[in-house]
């Protein structure tokens, strides 16, 4: 009977254990950085408005959810609600594709001019007006052309 | 002859110059959503908001992408999408509404209504939300809050995670304009 509970005391701190493991390790677990997540496609954002505009279904089907790189200009830096923004040329000067920074990119997007030719990497949400990229970071900011 | 082609220009030009300056835009309005419960409390944030005013026809559109709500924990983003809204059926929420007795012309501070439509998950449902619209020289800054309720958008949440899910949402927005150049 005694060598019974304690088993019974034992699984209960296993099952107990598993639990605290799972919500901490798993529930509770926040988003993780783009620099460790290969990159899906690779694609100017010219490209990518512009295939967006021409039909909306097919690039999200193409897009939508998918870790992509895109080389662009710089349209605009914004830090408006809080956020780092970076804002690429799109097909036309109606569109863009909006670049959500991670927070730990403030110090390069601060130094981020309109005009300059960049390289970011982000998770493609879809398209409004503009493509939307979130959890964005830069990569190779040094090319000069 | 000439004269009138002369008019006809500078009568289509005007009316060019009009629609330029009728239109505002931000693509990147804040909408925010907070559910209170005894259990947790959830926050998200959309920061990619899209919406236009027709400063003339005092009409309001809204159009946000479901996905780009970001949440504290990703587990709760992925109830969210897969579940609960089901962003790959319905990728967006949209609202289209009229801004009551709007001023356009007057600065400072007017608090008006917005009666219109708000579909999310697929469900058009007829709001009145208040707003707070602040004319500084032609820039608009548009806030507010409003609440829905979770059932009358048709989404399911399961029993196991009802308690954890406020009846109603409360809903809050701060959108920044600039001039909409056609």
């Amino acid at each position: 009977m005694n060598r019974k509970n304690k088993i019974i005391t034992f699984l209960f701190c296993l099952v107990f254990a598993a639990g605290l493991y799972l919500y901490f390790g798993f529930y509770n677990r926040s988003y993780e950085t783009i620099d460790n997540v290969a990159t899906d496609i690779s694609i100017s954002s010219r490209k990518l408005t512009s295939t967006y505009m021409l039909n909306e279904k097919n690039a999200n089907s193409i897009y939508r959810g998918k870790v992509i790189e895109v080389d662009g200009i710089v349209k605009e830096v914004s830090f408006l609600n809080n956020r780092n923004t970076v804002l690429l040329h799109g097909n036309d000067k109606y569109s863009s594709v909006i670049c959500d920074m991670q927070s730990d990119q403030i110090e390069e997007v601060k130094k981020l001019k309109a005009g300059q030719k960049i390289r970011i990497k982000g998770i493609c949400k879809g398209f409004l007006k503009d493509a939307i990229l979130l959890n964005c970071m830069l990569i190779n900011t040094q090319i000069n052309e | 002859m000439n004269k009138i082609i002369v008019l006809l220009f500078i009568l289509t030009g005007f009316t060019e110059l009009e629609v330029k300056s009728d239109q505002i835009i931000t693509r990147q309005g804040q909408t925010s959503f907070f559910s209170y419960t005894s259990v947790e409390n959830i926050e998200a944030k959309n920061n990619q908001v899209l919406s236009i005013i027709d400063l003339s026809k005092h009409k309001i559109a809204v159009s946000m992408l479901m996905n780009a709500f970001v949440f504290k924990k990703s587990l709760m983003h992925e109830h969210f999408n897969e579940s609960y809204i089901e962003s790959d059926l319905y990728p967006k929420a949209t609202f289209e509404g009229k801004i009551i007795d709007f001023d356009p012309l007057a600065t400072g501070t007017q608090i008006k209504i917005i009666k219109g439509d708000l579909t999310i998950h697929g469900i058009t449902k007829e709001v009145e939300i208040k707003t707070t619209i602040e004319n500084n020289n032609g820039n608009y800054l548009l806030t507010g809050d409003f609440e829905a309720t979770v059932k009358d958008f048709d989404i399911k949440i399961p029993p196991i995670l009802a308690p954890n899910i406020a009846k109603t949402i409360s809903i809050t927005f701060r959108f920044e304009y600039q001039p909409y150049e056609k």
